[in-house]
């Protein structure tokens, strides 16, 4: 049952994206306004999806790495509603529901199966993998408003005003947004990767070695620190920025790869 | 008999700017010439809209080339100019033409500058003004009405008035492509060319910009520092300003570059890389162009910014395109109305005119018959009442159907030639 419901939300997040895509090159405000609504009733789907999976299967749904993306998604959808919403960016949709989509679209095929070991399913992981999880949600939407900003500063430096110049917002909203996805996320992930490290109760050393996806995490983790530490100096601002977090979500992607195909601890 | 909608004058399509300067009337001036000429009687409607980029008479007549010609006889001869000069660069366009033309008008299709919004503003004016002189009647008002709803949808579904299409707007427009809002940023002005403080002066517009202002000269920044509400500051001291304002604009007549990448480089540090929007007006160029190529730092010059425009010009173009789309469909609509609007006032009166024997004969067989009781004068009144409507039938429904195959004025004219009605009332204002 929650497989069926979760696919009609997925349709709807598939036909928004596609309506958002339409939106930004076609110009269209009428289509970005059905998007948002169909994103929105997508996401009330997902919600029920995610609550009967739960009732099914009699425990927290987010231990097996495809329904853990599946939370990512949940939450980077409320996340990008609300930021639409806040910063009135009706073309928000087009760069966040495409990645969404990407990671969603994983989710029918190898993913599925990938359960963590039973005798790791103590609170302590449950909150370790949400708050990684929304980590992640707020990093999937730090690229999306990364990729918008890379996307508008080259049609102003250009000095010729393209397709998507009248369509994509300021520039510094666009790396106002960054920052602040960035600030939200990067606290989760930071909180959760630790307690996942300390609930592993091992030396660092045989942490990275036996774990494929504790080494990409860490990786990512640096990734977004440095970012982080560089706006905080001052000095990466602007397209430094917006290309640093372009970088780190490639290492995400890498992260949940390695998640995927290695088999390591977090593996079965 | 036969009424026709047209609209007749010259635009800055057919003549030049100094001629129609001349035309261009102020609005006392046009009240006069509005009710001279509707008592002169050429026309039964009469509208004039006079700009400075058009002088256009509205009107419906019997015969447009008359109105037309007294309107501007008057016009010319309250300017002291020669309307037989006048003339030839008038146009005259009749019916679906006029309609088409008024819409297009109204939604500045028709501008020198497509989609600039005064326009609609004007034509309202003038139609306000024709009303206030009692000249207007049914047709001009629906046609108005209609051209002024069909500018507001042009408007609002297309995005002809949406880009900036000066260079100083262009300029105030990237700033906010690059600042988002532009309220609380500050502004530095570098010398005092004319471009450069209307630059300034847009900005200012959007929101409670500080403006600092620069020269040799220094009594001339403190002049226009004045003039902007400004702060004045010394030549030597626009460096270290640079550091504090997010939009420096340049307008000196320095011979070469006064700000160089390096001078931006070590400003950006200092300011920590927010961004820094140069506007250089200066030709030859105050900032070095490469500039732009720094992370953070925007550079337009002149150029540039008329690239812009030209760009903001073809979508302007493009979105006139949808709009005449748009305008051509109200159009068609609205000369199915107007045909309506022809042949409606020979139906009321012809209905009012049987009505009136009806009530007469009526009264008059009342009056032979004294002891008649109520069910007798009910079925008196239904009586006459249903031939009466069985007389209209036909009429009513060979106007209505000839007005729409396009040759109800024919039909008007024989049927109040038979029934023998009067023309009374055209003129006022719509029940």
């Amino acid at each position: 049952m929650n497989a069926v419901v979760f696919d009609v939300a997925l349709t709807a997040y598939i036909v928004a994206a596609a309506a958002a895509l339409g939106s930004l090159f076609g110009r269209r405000d009428d289509l970005a306004r059905f998007a948002r609504l169909l994103t929105a009733a997508g996401w009330a789907c997902h919600t029920a999806a995610i609550v009967l999976r739960g009732v099914e299967l009699g425990r927290a749904p987010v231990l097996t790495l495809a329904e853990g993306v599946s939370v990512v998604i949940w939450v980077a959808v409320l996340f990008g509603l609300w930021i639409e919403y806040r910063y009135g960016i009706t073309t928000f949709g087009a760069f966040f529901l495409p990645v969404i989509l990407a990671l969603g679209l994983g989710l029918p095929t190898g993913l599925r199966d990938l359960a963590l070991e039973p005798q790791s399913q103590s609170g302590w992981t449950l909150v370790h993998v949400a708050l990684v999880l929304v980590g992640l949600a707020a990093l999937v939407l730090n690229f999306g408003s990364a990729l918008m900003y890379v996307l508008q500063e080259r049609q102003i430096k250009a000095k010729r005003p393209g397709a998507f110049y009248y369509g994509l917002p300021a520039l510094e909203t666009l790396d106002h947004l960054t920052l602040v996805t960035l600030t939200v996320g990067f606290p989760f992930l930071t909180v959760g990767l630790l307690l996942g490290v300390l609930q592993a109760g091992r030396s660092w050393a045989s942490l990275l070695a036996g774990d494929p996806l504790a080494l990409f995490s860490l990786l990512m983790w640096l990734v977004y620190a440095a970012t982080l530490s560089g706006r905080a100096v001052g000095r990466w601002r602007g397209r430094r920025a917006a290309y640093f977090a372009i970088a780190g979500f490639c290492v995400l992607l890498a992260t949940l790869g390695a998640g995927a195909f290695f088999h390591g601890r977090h593996g079965s | 008999m036969i009424h026709t909608v047209f609209v007749a004058g010259l635009s800055h399509r057919t003549a030049p700017i100094d001629l129609r300067e001349q035309l261009a009337l102020e609005e006392d001036k046009l009240r006069e010439v509005l009710s001279d000429v509707a008592e002169r009687g050429v026309c039964s409607e009469l509208m004039i809209l006079s700009t400075c980029n058009r002088v256009e008479v509205y009107g419906v007549a019997e015969v447009p080339g008359e109105a037309r010609g007294a309107a501007f006889r008057r016009m010319s001869a309250q300017r002291g100019m020669d309307f037989q000069a006048l003339e030839p660069l008038l146009y005259t366009k009749t019916g679906a033409e006029a309609v088409l033309h008024a819409f297009r008008v109204a939604a500045s299709l028709d501008s020198m500058v497509l989609g600039e919004p005064q326009i609609l503003g004007q034509v309202k004016d003038a139609f306000a003004l024709a009303q206030s002189c009692r000249v207007v009647g049914p047709t001009l008002h629906a046609l108005m009405s209609q051209a002024f709803a069909v500018a507001k949808r042009v408007r609002t579904d297309t995005e002809i008035g949406r880009f900036a299409v000066s260079v100083s707007f262009a300029a105030v427009e990237l700033a906010r492509k690059i600042f988002g809002t532009l309220d609380g940023k500050a502004v530095l002005l570098i010398g005092a060319g004319e471009m450069g403080e209307l630059a300034a002066r847009h900005l200012q517009d959007q929101g409670t910009l500080p403006v600092y202002v620069a020269n040799r000269t220094w009594s001339r920044a403190q002049d226009l520092a004045r003039d902007l509400a400004g702060t004045a500051v010394r030549y030597e001291d626009f460096p270290s300003v640079m550091a504090e304002v997010d939009i420096v604009i340049t307008s000196t007549a320095a011979p070469e570059p006064i700000i160089s990448v390096a001078d931006v480089e070590a400003v950006l540090r200092a300011r920590h890389e927010r961004p820094l929007f140069f506007i250089d007006i200066a030709v030859p160029r105050n900032v070095e162009p490469a500039v732009n190529d720094l992370d953070n730092a925007f550079c337009y010059d002149v150029d540039d910014l008329r690239s812009v425009v030209e760009s903001n010009l073809r979508e302007r173009q493009r979105e006139a395109q949808r709009g005449e789309v748009l305008v051509e469909r109200e159009v068609a609509k609205f000369v199915d109305r107007l045909k309506d609007l022809e042949v409606v006032p020979t139906i009321v009166s012809l209905r009012e005119k049987l009505e009136e024997i009806r009530r007469g004969e009526v009264a008059r067989a009342l009056g032979r018959l004294p002891g008649a009781d109520e069910a007798t004068k009910q079925a008196l009144e239904a009586l006459s009442q249903a031939i009466v409507n069985k007389v209209l039938h036909a009429p009513t429904v060979k106007l209505r159907d000839s007005s729409r195959a396009g040759h109800g004025r024919r039909w008007v004219e024989v049927i109040s030639e038979v029934f023998g009605l009067g023309t009374k009332g055209r003129i006022g204002p719509p029940s």
